[in-house]
């Protein structure tokens, strides 16, 4: 049975095929490092965004704001506060932190011009 | 009697080498939801940066320190020290001091720090509340730290001693006891540079405090320079090259004693040959 034996070979690769992306993808998937800051998951971006505006209440300087979330890549500084403000809002940050982030957001908006 | 499936042995053997090479090197998962730990070095001393900024703003030592858990230091102060020192050497001087003040912070030796008003009268909760289906972290301590304690690194950061008017009681920062001049060694040494003049700084727990800012002076001229930027020699190690026949005055920039009268010694080797020696200072912090 020529057939059966090519097919039961077939099968065994198929099946070498799915156990090695099991195991590369799911049980032990590659280690990064030397990751760039857009990478990092959203709560800890927020909690970035919060650290700039704990700073920003303090100093009062956008500039240096803007420099600081700037590690994010391409983005304008506005919108990555924007979107941490909303991460905030969304999971019930403590209000003091909220409104810290907003008086960054709409320091940035000033200082970039955005209305 | 039947045969042992060599073929198909094989072909599942190949099988999991090519799954496994796709899923490794040509097809990886994508990163999206990296921790900080997983930063590249320099996006973790701009995370670091960041850590301390805050800290300096708030006040929140708890806050602070549970960010720094996040980036997996071994040693979380040697990590801001090291940092302390690349920003001196970068002459990225308000950085630094925060930074510094983070880590004296972290070993105790922190500096008052009073936290702006926050912009809004309710401040029942200062601390982030994370979301439900994501790991915590920051700590759920619910007070505002006010860390206290005596003066031992001098910051230029002027936000740390604002005097914000509360309804509480605000800690008022007390100056430090000034440094004192515990050692002062003449070295004739023909393996250092001629009048080379060695500094060392100490806290009161005689660890080596980077960042400390020393003057010195000599007739109408007058420079300074910082510990630190050596690391390899110590954190608290700073050094001087001074000209020979000159008298200076040593003194850290924070209040100190004053090493005055320094002038480099005259020393000759083995041999007869002369040379100029040098001095070390070293200055600690009283209890």
């Amino acid at each position: 049975m020529k057939i059966n034996r090519w097919l039961f070979i077939f099968l065994a690769f198929v099946i070498g095929i799915g156990a090695g992306l099991a195991y590369g993808w799911f049980i032990d998937p590659v280690d990064f490092f030397d990751l760039t800051p857009d990478t990092l998951r959203a709560d800890f971006k927020t909690d970035y965004v919060l650290m700039v505006a704990e700073a920003y209440h303090s100093h009062r300087d956008p500039g240096i704001s803007a420099r600081q979330l700037a590690i994010f890549g391409s983005q304008s500084p506005t919108s990555i506060a924007s979107q941490g403000l909303t991460y905030a809002r969304a999971n019930q940050f403590a209000e003091a932190d909220l409104v810290l982030i907003q008086e960054l957001v709409t320091a940035l908006q000033a200082w970039s011009g955005i209305p | 009697m039947s045969r042992f499936p060599w073929g198909a042995l094989l072909a599942l053997l190949l099988g999991l080498g090519a799954g496994l090479a796709y899923a490794w090197t040509i097809s990886p998962l994508q990163i999206i939801d990296a921790i900080p730990s997983a930063l590249r070095d320099d996006f973790k001393d701009q995370y670091r940066s960041a850590i301390a900024a805050a800290y300096v703003s708030t006040g929140n030592l708890e806050r602070a320190k549970a960010r720094l858990a996040l980036l997996d230091d071994i040693d979380p102060i040697e990590a801001l020290n090291a940092q302390a020192q690349r920003l001196l050497a970068n002459a990225e001087f308000q950085s630094a001091d925060q930074v510094v003040l983070l880590s004296a912070a972290l070993q105790g030796n922190g500096i008052a720090l009073v936290p702006p008003p926050t912009p809004t009268a309710q401040t029942e909760n200062t601390q982030p509340t994370q979301p439900q289906n994501t790991p915590s972290l920051i700590p759920t301590s619910s007070t505002q730290d006010i860390v206290t304690a005596t003066l031992e690194i001098a910051p230029t950061q002027p936000l740390l001693v604002a005097s914000t008017p509360r309804p509480t009681q605000t800690p008022i920062p007390t100056i430090g006891a000034p440094f004192k001049l515990i050692a002062q060694e003449s070295l004739c040494d023909s393996n250092l540079p001629d009048g080379l003049l060695q500094v060392l700084v100490l806290n009161s727990n005689r660890r080596q405090m980077p960042g400390m800012e020393i003057r010195i002076t000599w007739e109408a001229n007058d420079d300074r320079f910082f510990t630190g930027l050596k690391p390899e020699l110590g954190n608290g190690y700073a050094d001087f090259l001074m000209t020979p026949n000159i008298a200076y005055s040593v003194q850290l920039a924070q209040g100190s004693d004053v090493a005055s009268g320094l002038i480099a010694p005259a020393c000759q080797t083995s041999s007869g040959e002369n040379y100029f020696g040098g001095f070390k200072l070293t200055f600690q912090q009283p209890k």
